[in-house]
């Protein structure tokens, strides 16, 4: 019995050895990478200069032509992701500060994403390579569930999201291969589908009276001089409960109301996303509201 | 809880502590703690199919003894009788009950008669095709007089209900492990280090291979009217490949298990997918089921004596009746058919048994034949899944169909964002491993076993699927 307890012990260490080289491995294959995502560049970057940064969800990823910006000769990249929540939003911004950038102007979607503070976990697992290595990060996580066991038990993060960062994602960090993430200055042109899903039900949706995130990129861009535009964008015609925009903007009267700038369905790509005509005509509205000099 | 949980994790060091340490000293003690074990582990699933289980224990048990004592012939028989009828009748109302009516009515509603089934709302009990099955060959061992009844309580209910095989089996017979629960079981570390050594193979197949696949299996099989043919034959692999790491990996960690309390349990995988033809395959998958179906239904009816017809009768029903016990779905029987037609030209020709020695290649022509054949009864075995995955015989149809007609074998984008192709290579290294150690139980064992065990940790860690969790398959049969 006691070679055999022996023996397990060993197989233990060997699995704790194990999953802390790969740990190693798979962080610094995350970090050395800088062309797969948003996340990694600006990880991977400082003191970056912008006129324009855009945040929010696939509803700013899809609907702000950066290069419609730059004709403008405003320098801007478009940080939107697609299926982030404000928890991801809030630590873009916060991840941007740590690496020193001076930005002018934050245009921040917000209409959809203020009915809940909760993390988007296939999004938000993207910034867990680089949590042993950004202040910002940790702390931002801190609060959440699972934090400890995220952060002190080795490899656990790569298995507990092995879709987003598991082997496969490291693997392709590891050859640098490329994504289209940050073509087009970071905007992500849909296209025009006919039969489309152009119906949607936010009638439960409600927004957050006091929505941690959304405060929390206020106070950021406060404190470094930011001025933040905070905007909700189109939606197609045919959605049930479209009240909740009246009601975000009776909780939070400084975001501007842009759900109707763009409404016919042949602008849309599927019911919450403009397909680019509609994106470039959205673009070419908030130019001229908000950088018509 | 499952065998790949934490639960479980925790679980089984604190029953492997008490049963060595604690529940030592007598066999009786040793049983009472497994035992209490199974039964806990058991009702992790649902607390009240534990009453099922110790009713279906407990009329085993008393019928087992009835018919041993039996004066008369009739006595015997209307014991035997009643302990296969409550079996059966449990086991149908649980699992086929709805089946049979929706088919009755479905069957009357074509014939013109308007029928609406009255449905039962009820959970199929997990594990109890598995438990039935051991209950049954025991109390049919001792009305044939092979075994005597067990008069310790404790034993049989350890028999019938010991956690390892509670759930999926292996289905034991009471010749194998009742012997072994009545003596008091002695420490051996060279067996509970290939209990080590099965328990993480076991893993591998489950974690690794199975899951891994099932990501693929389900986006290509859910999506199949969009799917080229490429995509669909390799979702038919990796379907292949899915249930047999999925199953012969719960086996595997069964086994292993079993072995860390001094229990031998019997063999359920050998190797299938390396089988020269269809007879020789269901020699090695499922043995324990596949034996039971031919000690206690083929051979009863005949086996393959008698006359032409009652070879073929015998060799439709045992596979149909298999097919059958997998679920109630006639997706399930239409693929028990197919294995039927698949082994009846082995059987006719005298040829079932041709395939019983190891398989030696070398660099010669009949080595590339046995490959051949191999890759053959592969290819057979991967359109019988067709049926088995799908949900409906026309959806299974439909996939093959489509296979043949769509002629497009390019890479696909899937819904698990994806390539189609993306797991050949996982694949063909698993292959290449099992294909290396075909003449042991499993890969880790042997010659620097240390490296291949800190390998195969590694691989868990790294190419396991974790996120979009799975349940073992069989657990639902």
């Amino acid at each position: 019995m006691k070679n055999f307890l022996i023996y397990i012990a060993k197989i233990i260490l060997v699995t704790i050895l194990l999953a802390i080289v790969l740990d190693g491995l798979y962080s610094a294959m995350f970090i050395q990478c800088k062309n797969r995502g948003k996340i990694d560049q600006i990880y991977n970057s400082e003191g970056r200069k912008y006129d324009v940064v855009i945040l929010g969800s696939s509803r700013a990823n899809n609907h702000f032509v950066a290069p419609m910006f730059e004709e403008k000769g405003l320098k801007t990249f478009n940080y939107g992701m697609s299926g982030s929540h404000l928890f991801e939003t809030a630590l873009m911004l916060k991840l941007m500060i740590e690496r020193k950038y001076q930005i002018k102007n934050v245009i921040l979607e917000a209409d959809l994403n203020l009915s809940g503070s909760d993390q988007s976990e296939g999004i938000a697992s993207r910034f867990l390579p680089y949590i042993h290595n950004s202040n910002v990060i940790k702390e931002h996580f801190q609060t959440q569930e699972h934090f400890n066991e995220l952060y002190y038990i080795p490899f656990y993060r790569y298995i507990k999201y092995e879709i987003r960062i598991g082997f496969r994602e490291m693997f392709f960090n590891a050859i640098h291969k490329k994504t289209i993430h940050l073509n087009n200055l970071g905007y992500n042109p849909l296209d025009g589908v006919e039969n489309g899903n152009m119906k949607n039900n936010i009638v439960k949706l409600n927004p957050l009276p006091h929505n941690k995130y959304y405060e929390e990129i206020k106070s950021i861009c406060k404190a470094n001089n930011i001025n933040l535009i905070v905007v909700m964008t189109p939606m197609c015609e045919n959605v049930k409960g479209m009240n909740y925009f009246e009601k975000v903007k009776k909780a939070y009267p400084e975001i501007h109301n842009y759900e109707n700038a763009v409404v016919e369905n042949k602008y849309f790509s599927s019911c919450g996303h403009m397909n680019d005509t509609g994106a470039r005509m959205f673009t070419a509205r908030i130019l001229k509201d908000f950088f018509n000099k | 809880m499952f065998f790949n949980s934490i639960a479980f994790a925790i679980f089984l060091p604190i029953v492997f502590f008490l049963y060595w340490f604690v529940f030592n000293k007598t066999k009786s003690t040793q049983n009472a703690l497994l035992i209490i074990a199974s039964y806990y582990f058991y009702s992790c699933w649902d607390w009240r199919f534990l009453f099922l289980l110790v009713f279906s224990t407990f009329l085993d048990y008393y019928t087992g003894i009835q018919i041993e004592k039996g004066k008369s012939e009739k006595s015997r028989k209307f014991w035997f009788w009643l302990s296969i009828i409550v079996n059966l009748g449990f086991l149908g109302i649980f699992k086929y009950y709805n089946f049979f009516a929706s088919s009755f009515s479905d069957l009357l509603n074509s014939a013109g008669i308007k029928a609406s089934p009255i449905l039962l709302n009820v959970i199929l009990p997990v594990g109890i095709s598995f438990y039935t099955f051991h209950g049954l060959s025991y109390v049919i061992d001792i009305y044939y007089k092979r075994i005597k009844a067990e008069y310790n309580f404790v034993d049989y209910s350890l028999f019938v209900s010991y956690f390892p095989l509670l759930v999926a089996g292996p289905i034991e017979r009471a010749t194998h492990l009742l012997p072994q629960v009545k003596v008091k079981r002695e420490f051996n570390f060279e067996t509970a280090k290939e209990g080590v050594y099965q328990i993480i193979w076991g893993l591998v197949k489950k974690v690794v291979i199975a899951d891994t696949c099932a990501t693929y299996a389900n986006a290509i099989f859910d999506h199949y009217t969009s799917m080229n043919s490429f995509s669909l034959i390799m979702g038919a692999i990796y379907f292949a490949f899915q249930i047999y790491g999925d199953f012969s990996g719960y086996s595997d960690i069964a086994l292993g298990v079993s072995k860390l309390f001094g229990l031998d349990l019997l063999r359920n995988f050998n190797y299938p997918y390396f089988s020269r033809d269809i007879a020789e395959f269901w020699r090695r998958w499922h043995i324990s089921l596949s034996s039971w179906f031919r000690d206690y239904l083929y051979i009863p009816l005949g086996g393959s004596k008698g006359g032409l017809w009652m070879k073929i009768r015998n060799t439709f029903i045992i596979f149909v009746v298999s097919g059958f016990w997998h679920g109630a779905n006639w997706t399930y029987v239409v693929w028990g058919f197919i294995n039927a037609v698949y082994f009846l030209p082995l059987l006719l020709s005298n040829s079932n048994r041709n395939n019983m020695d190891a398989i030696v290649l070398k660099w010669n022509f009949d080595s590339a034949k046995v490959i051949m054949s191999i890759l053959y009864t592969f290819l057979l075995t991967c359109i019988a899944w067709v049926f088995f995955r799908a949900s409906t015989i026309t959806d299974a149809f439909s996939y093959l169909k489509r296979i043949i007609t769509d002629r497009h074998f390019g890479s696909q984008y899937l819904e698990n964002e994806r390539y189609n192709y993306e797991l050949l290579l996982l694949i063909g290294v698993f292959v290449l491993v099992e294909w290396n150690n075909r003449n042991k139980v499993e890969p880790l064992s042997g010659k620097k076993s240390l490296l291949k065990l800190s390998l195969a940790i590694a691989a868990i860690l790294a190419f396991g699927t974790y996120s979009d969790y799975k349940e073992f398959i069989y657990f639902q049969f």
